[in-house]
């Protein structure tokens, strides 16, 4: 994988999807399409070729963990990484998300750093041949 | 005969009164707290209810276009400075060479234009970062504007709170009676609030998350 991967961020707010757009640029990923929820993901999804996935939970339409299971449940994207980035803190959900097959799970409020390790961490067990 | 009777039949019939003139205050009082009860109610479900939805509207709309304002002018200032970082490191390389004696004529010639270009563009620069920043400090203005309404919509929920309760107190409903909804978490519940969301059951930052992750395997 290299700084030219395709990025999906999926969050309802617009000003928390810029935040997410300007530190992937900062970590030098410029390729980033946004989305404001499930329902507008999905389609993008599937005629995208998108390496990375990044979405919130809580949104209207289709919620993140809807998104995630739809992915997961698709013969072309199941492989995707998805990260979740999500204010959500209830200890079941994150298990339930975790059940469901993210890549990994950042709580808001969240830190340039800590997105930067979550991205890393989940590229570098990708890149070890299962 | 009947004046006596009658006179007998007093006291009896005093205390009879008396009790009904007792009821028929209670049951006025009653009424009378309800009617003020049911005019507050009505004021508040017609008029200051509509009028706290539109309040948070406009704090919704107050915070997003802060928030793009300063996205916008923190995106306006990165060029700039990342041009005046990078001239400056491409000088330093030939200034290096100056001050070593190993530069050549030619080299030196177009250094001291390279200066001239650079001292004006990165004063250009610097002035374009500090007035965005200037900017910026204006943009969180929002946070007195907001804070005044959202403190006003509080002073509301504590008043329709008040209401409710007595409202409760005179229909006779036991407000622990019925327990609050459980709501589905596969839609989200949205950030927890400390001092109302807390226990065992919500995560404390994002190192508990690792932890919980890396206990799942993960």
């Amino acid at each position: 994988m290299s700084k030219d991967m395709k990025f999906l961020v999926v969050d309802d707010y617009s000003t928390m999807r810029r935040i997410i757009k300007n530190l992937l640029h900062d970590l030098g990923y410029a390729n980033v399409t946004e989305a404001d929820d499930g329902k507008t993901a999905l389609p993008l999804l599937q005629n995208g070729n998108f390496d990375f996935l990044i979405t919130d939970w809580n949104m209207p339409g289709m919620a993140g963990l809807e998104l995630l299971k739809a992915v997961r449940a698709n013969e072309k994207l199941k492989k995707l990484p998805v990260l979740m980035l999500t204010a959500e803190a209830k200890r079941e959900q994150i298990v339930e998300a975790a059940q469901a097959g993210v890549s990994g799970y950042v709580i808001k409020p969240f830190t340039a750093q800590t997105l930067k390790e979550k991205i890393d961490k989940i590229l570098e067990s990708r890149a070890v041949p299962a | 005969m009947s004046d006596t009777a009658a006179l007998r039949e007093t006291p009896a019939r005093e205390t009879d009164l008396l009790a009904q003139l007792a009821d028929l205050t209670c049951n006025l009082r009653n009424a009378l707290d309800r009617f003020r009860l049911d005019s507050r109610l009505t004021a508040l479900a017609e008029k200051e209810i509509p009028d706290a939805r539109h309040r948070l509207n406009h704090v919704l709309k107050l915070t997003e276009s802060a928030a793009h304002r300063t996205l916008d002018l923190v995106e306006q200032s990165g060029p700039p400075a990342e041009r005046t970082a990078r001239e400056a490191a491409a000088l330093a390389e030939s200034w290096a060479r100056f001050r070593a004696g190993t530069i050549s004529v030619a080299d030196y010639c177009d250094l001291i234009n390279r200066i001239d270009h650079f001292l004006s563009a990165a004063r250009t620069d610097s002035e374009t970062v500090r007035a965005n920043l200037a900017e910026v400090l204006l943009a969180q203005d929002y946070q007195d504007l907001t804070g005044q309404i959202i403190r006003g919509v509080m002073n509301l929920v504590s008043e329709v709170e008040v209401v409710l309760v007595d409202l409760a107190r005179l229909t006779g409903t036991d407000p622990n009676a019925t327990e609050a909804q459980p709501m589905d978490s596969s839609r989200g519940h949205g950030p927890a609030v400390p001092g109302v969301d807390h226990g065992a059951t919500i995560v404390n930052g994002q190192a508990d998350i690792d932890a919980l992750l890396s206990d799942l395997g993960m």
